[in-house]
């Protein structure tokens, strides 16, 4: 066995300019296909959650096929399925002068579709955890369904909401390497044409984990920040626990215990 | 004109029923429920639990349906156009919203918006559904918390204070809305016995105030003392009603005598 440390550092620490922009393409896909998965996702949970049984019944059926089927034949279907049944074939855009080729706006669609499905399931969970009195005295006082859902609904299942969706952000993040079957140059597809190119595998593969860890381990501490904010708000006591240890100590058993003690 | 009957030309006449019915799966919840309430009249409802006292009380402010009769409060039909074929067309959220308005409500686990200081739960309503300037509605909630001896907890979170300090917060936020009449469903039912009592008196200074009040309550005491009439009910439907002196000391029907030996 021959590890290359002198390769490994140096893609490492001075990381071609190729594999910086598949970097960047993976944040970016990432970003933007969760911020369209929220409201994509936010909306098929309030139509779960009409009064007209047809609304409630598309949700239903779009969640069940969404999250029932895998993430690489939803990719597949929408960027090479389409086009070979002649139903839409993706062409290269230019938008506002960023050229968006064919692979990634199918990887956008594809992800945003399938975050959609999961983050539809965590808001209507979120929105159930409220209480029905809530919803009863915000009508009581005269709001209409729209202002007790943004004044008070809402903003009392964040607190629910976004814990999970922060992991499943992480999740999406880890995921775009699949995009690399449908030949998006994100990070991994470009980890992958410099392997071939110089058979450094082993070396190669190992940065792009410690980049993917990187990302995730910013996320993690993005995601602690802005929970112990939310628990500020509500002033509750976790907002004590330092961001550092809350995401690198096994937290979720040690919490749940201490959250039952209160209870007790 | 179905929507304003002669009889409410009358403005002292500010809740009016008549032969309200309701079921819920085929089983009668209220049944000709029939009453008119005036203004400055505190009316208290009592009976024993399941006889529709709650259901009918929710059904002023539509936070309940009926399947037909007429209920107007203030000569508006609350909840329904009634078509001249006699149908009730549920109104628009909007109407209904501008109905709730003029009808404050409390309720027996208080439901003060959780996420908001205590001061907040009061003004937030003025100032989102009836537009009043901040400054103002502010102002007005101080104003009522300390009417209802609460002016130091104005920072607090409603989950801080104790059941009947948050039930006294309900009620301020009630009035905020500067409303017509106020409704209580059970005020005192879910409170320790030591905080009946402030709740209670908060209630009597109201009635003091002309305010037109509709109770359902369990205290006999409270009943007696500050009710101008009683009303009795027993299976859906009104069996008795008129002045506490004569529902306590002379009742007529057999059944209000049996409820009132088993509580008094």
């Amino acid at each position: 066995m021959k590890f290359d440390w002198t390769f490994f550092f140096q893609s490492l620490l001075t990381p071609s300019p190729a594999f910086l922009t598949g970097l960047i393409l993976t944040i970016v896909i990432s970003v933007v296909s969760m911020a369209l998965a929220l409201v994509l996702g936010t909306l098929i949970a309030l139509m779960g959650r009409s009064r007209f049984p047809i609304l409630r019944w598309v949700a239903g059926i779009y969640v069940w096929i969404v999250r029932g089927t895998p993430l690489l034949v939803q990719l597949m279907i929408i960027y090479l399925g389409f086009a070979a049944i002649g139903l839409f074939k993706f062409e290269d855009l230019t938008i506002l002068g960023i050229s968006l080729l064919a692979a990634v706006q199918a990887a956008i669609l594809g992800l945003t579709i399938n975050e959609s499905a999961y983050v539809a399931e965590i808001v209507r969970a979120g929105l159930e955890s409220v209480d029905r009195g809530q919803t009863e005295a915000s009508m009581a006082l005269g709001m209409r369904p729209g202002a007790a859902m943004r004044w008070i609904i809402l903003p009392q299942a964040m607190r629910i909401i976004i814990p999970p969706l922060g992991n499943n952000f992480n999740g999406l993040m880890k995921n775009t390497s699949v995009l690399s079957i449908i030949g998006v140059s994100e990070m991994f597809l470009v980890a992958q044409a410099i392997s071939s190119a110089t058979f450094k595998t082993f070396e190669i593969l190992i940065v792009a984990a410690i980049y993917y860890l990187a990302l995730t381990t910013i996320w993690a501490f993005a995601q602690a920040l802005i929970e112990r904010k939310l628990n500020a708000q509500v002033g509750n006591d976790s907002a004590a626990v330092p961001v550092f240890k809350r995401v690198f100590a096994p937290r979720v058993r040690k919490q749940l215990v201490l959250e039952g003690a209160e209870n007790a | 004109m179905p929507d304003s009957p002669a009889t409410l030309a009358a403005p002292e006449v500010l809740v009016s029923a008549n032969k309200v019915c309701r079921s819920l799966g085929g089983r009668p919840i209220l049944s000709d429920v029939s009453t008119e309430i005036r203004r400055g009249e505190v009316v208290v409802l009592i009976g024993p639990s399941g006889a529709g006292k709650t259901t009918f009380l929710r059904t002023i402010n539509h936070l309940e349906q009926i399947d037909s009769g007429d209920l107007f409060v203030n000569g508006h039909r609350v909840g329904y156009r009634k078509l001249d074929s006699g149908r009730l067309i549920e109104d628009s959220t909007r109407t209904l919203a501008k109905q709730r308005e003029e009808i404050g409500f409390v309720f027996q686990h208080f439901n003060l918006f959780p996420h908001m200081s205590v001061l907040e739960n009061i003004w937030h309503a003025p100032v989102r559904v009836r537009k009043i300037p901040k400054q103002a509605a502010v102002a007005d909630a101080r104003r009522l918390l300390a009417r209802v001896g609460l002016a130091d907890k104005a920072d607090k979170r409603p989950a801080s204070l104790s059941g009947g300090q948050q039930q006294r917060v309900a009620i301020a936020r009630g009035l905020a809305m500067k409303p017509e009449l106020m409704l209580f469903d059970e005020p005192t039912s879910a409170l320790d016995p030591e905080m009946i009592g402030e709740v209670l008196d908060v209630m009597k200074e109201l009635a003091q105030d002309q305010m037109t009040m509709v109770v359902v309550t369990h205290e006999m005491g409270f009943a007696r003392e500050v009710a101008d009439r009683i009303i009795v009910m027993d299976a859906g439907r009104i069996i008795e009603s008129g002045s506490p002196d004569q529902i306590f000391n002379n009742p007529q029907n057999p059944r209000t005598s049996s409820f009132l030996s088993k509580i008094l």
